[in-house]
């Protein structure tokens, strides 16, 4: 290979690469708006389902390595709030949104996204698992299999994948209410 | 040489070339996505748009790409308009881009988009590359679509997710787990090849 090709080379992959680049940052450009605005959407759905009577929801905030939205009555007082919690599970984290109200009971549960088994742990995102964790706080939101006051049924063949998700909320839980050990 | 427009190009994916079931590459996202009808349908469409404008790309520009970058250069067109379809699909189409996941950046490393690159549409012209890419894309689709059927409806008794076999039916679950893609894979494999075999005799 002579001199020649090789600046042949280099000069058209730059090229290439440089026109790659230079139309993937439009596009990035043109689409992220719509991308954030579309996770928004989905992210107010969600606290809407799990705090239905809600009035108004705050901004995401942040606080004590904890994110969260807080939620409001018609009145203007705050009832509750929405955490998302990550808890890992057995394909990898658990993107999930878990309502707590006023007396630091768990007001609904829902899963945002999961690797878990199709069939199997991917059971996680059905309401009839999730609603057991409704109204609860404490030891009873442990599984039943885990804790002599556990109350949560654990999904026949994703014991690791239903672990994950009660273990997450109950920590959250706890750690809302000083609890935690 | 080939013709100016030769449409046997377009013909060739869809059976008798099929990137399936006779190239037989590009089996990752086949194997991965195909639980759903759905989800196959979208990625069969993400595949087709992405065959067909890597291969019209890498064809408008085979003159000035020397021989020895031929591959970095397919990639990066690959890749670019990989990330297109990621972006778009983010923005228009959440829920899809969901269900795809990590499959469809993955689509970057798929040996029949570089295949493709490299044994057609480097060596024709672009009227040509952009039918086998459309070609391979449908050929793709309609593999995919094939096995999301056989796969989706005793693995969920769904078709397109609408209920068709009752309530009361328990799903065949092996069908929509890993096991199950390969498990019809062969067996369309083995048909194919039988097929094959009485047209030879």
């Amino acid at each position: 290979m002579n001199k020649k090709e090789i600046i042949t080379g280099i000069v058209v992959l730059l090229l290439v690469s440089l026109l790659s680049g230079y139309l993937l940052s439009w596009l990035y450009g043109a689409t992220r708006p719509r991308i954030d605005e579309q996770k928004k959407i989905e992210a107010a759905r969600i606290n809407r389902e799990i705090f239905p009577e809600a009035a108004s929801f705050s901004d995401v905030t942040s606080e004590d390595s904890m994110t969260f939205v807080k939620v409001f009555n018609a009145e203007g007082n705050a009832v509750g709030r929405v955490f998302d919690i990550f808890p890992a599970g057995y394909g990898g984290p658990i993107e999930a949104k878990v309502g707590i109200d006023k007396e630091l009971r768990v007001k609904g549960a829902r899963i945002l996204s999961h690797t878990e088994t199709p069939g199997l742990g991917s059971k996680i995102t059905g309401m009839g698992f999730l609603d057991q964790f409704k109204e609860k706080a404490g030891t009873s939101l442990y599984l039943k299999k885990d804790n002599p006051e556990g109350t949560v049924d654990a999904i026949t063949g994703a014991t690791i994948s239903s672990r994950a998700v009660a273990d997450g909320i109950r920590k959250l839980q706890e750690k809302l209410s000083g609890a935690e050990k | 040489m080939k013709q100016l427009i030769d449409f046997r190009s377009f013909y060739a994916g869809i059976w008798k070339e099929n990137p399936i079931f006779f190239i037989m590459l590009g089996l990752c996202p086949l194997l991965a996505v195909s639980a759903s009808l759905k989800d196959a349908l979208g990625m069969g469409a993400a595949f087709m748009f992405v065959l067909a404008g890597s291969n019209i790309t890498v064809s408008c520009i085979r003159r000035w790409v020397p021989s020895h970058i031929r591959i970095p250069v397919f990639i990066v067109v690959i890749a670019t308009f990989v990330t297109v379809v990621d972006y778009s699909m983010a923005a228009f189409l959440p829920p899809l881009h969901r269900n795809l996941g990590v499959y469809l950046p993955l689509m970057v490393v798929n040996c029949i988009l570089l295949g493709r690159a490299e044994a057609f549409a480097s060596k024709n012209n672009i009227i040509n590359s952009a039918l086998d890419g459309l070609g391979m894309g449908l050929g793709f689709t309609l593999a995919i679509l094939v096995i999301a059927a056989i796969r989706e409806i005793p693995g969920q008794g769904t078709v397109f997710g609408i209920n068709i076999l009752g309530k009361n039916y328990t799903p065949f679950l092996i069908m929509i787990m890993p096991p199950g893609a390969f498990l019809v894979i062969g067996f369309l494999m083995a048909l194919k090849n039988r097929i094959g075999r009485k047209n030879k005799c």
